[in-house]
């Protein structure tokens, strides 16, 4: 395996077991499927289509990253904005 | 060496303050008592009053290296434990993949608390290889 591809693998490998730690799912789970997809493509040798599959790699990363975010983000927005929609909704208000 | 400095500063402060009141016969006699009081602090100064602590973490030696990388070997589910030796290649010997090698590699970085770039990680084929670099990058020489 050619050098400098056989290192961008690896560090593809990396950054996905990174980001699978906080996989909602599990971490084992998100590893055991992580493990299997790179074996299913274990004896490719053309570089062009381990190029092709290191970009897909890179995909799944940033649609991961995405998840994280949107997740992050609804759960700071229910934090901060629970106090509007109760307000809304008239619960919790000491009464006067 | 602190604690030399500590302990002399100890013993020059009642002797300057006898100094400054050497006219005064009876403190003179009371500074003797302050001295037998420095022969005591002086024996015992390294121990208490007068040494910092700081917060580390306890200093690492070659052994605590092995016994810690060993246990993390040990934990991982694809080893195992009976074959696992010191020398033993991931590859050769233990019949793990390059993908488990990085999942190892990770696993180390987690447990020393430090990142080992890619470029040294692919280099680290077994055991004895990472105690080596671990040590080598903490400074920890026997």
């Amino acid at each position: 395996m050619a050098n400098p591809l056989r290192r961008e693998v690896r560090q593809l490998y990396k950054n996905l077991l990174y980001l699978g730690r906080e996989y909602p799912q599990g971490a084992d789970y998100f590893r055991e499927r992580l493990n299997s997809a790179f074996m299913k493509n274990k004896y490719v040798t053309d570089p062009k289509e381990i190029r092709k599959l290191v970009d897909c790699g890179e995909d799944v990363i940033k649609e991961l990253g995405t998840m994280y975010y949107l997740r992050e983000y609804s759960i700071m927005k229910k934090r901060f904005y629970e106090e509007e929609l109760l307000g809304l909704l008239n619960i919790g208000r000491p009464t006067d | 060496m602190a604690s030399r400095v500590l302990a002399q500063c100890v013993r020059q402060l009642p002797r300057s303050s006898v100094r400054l009141s050497s006219g005064n016969i009876a403190v003179r006699t009371a500074a003797v008592p302050r001295t037998r009081w420095t022969e005591q602090t002086r024996i015992s100064s390294s121990v208490g009053v007068f040494c910092r602590q700081y917060g580390d973490l306890p200093p690492l030696t070659i052994e605590s290296i092995k016994e810690r990388v060993m246990y993390v070997l040990k934990l991982y589910d694809k080893i195992n434990p009976e074959k696992l030796a010191t020398s033993s290649h991931f590859l050769k010997d233990l019949g793990l993949d390059s993908l488990d090698q990085v999942e190892i590699i990770m696993a180390m970085e987690d447990e020393f608390g430090f990142e080992i770039p890619d470029v040294e990680a692919e280099k680290l084929m077994s055991p004895q290889d990472i105690v080596q670099y671990i040590a080598d990058k903490k400074d920890v020489y026997e």
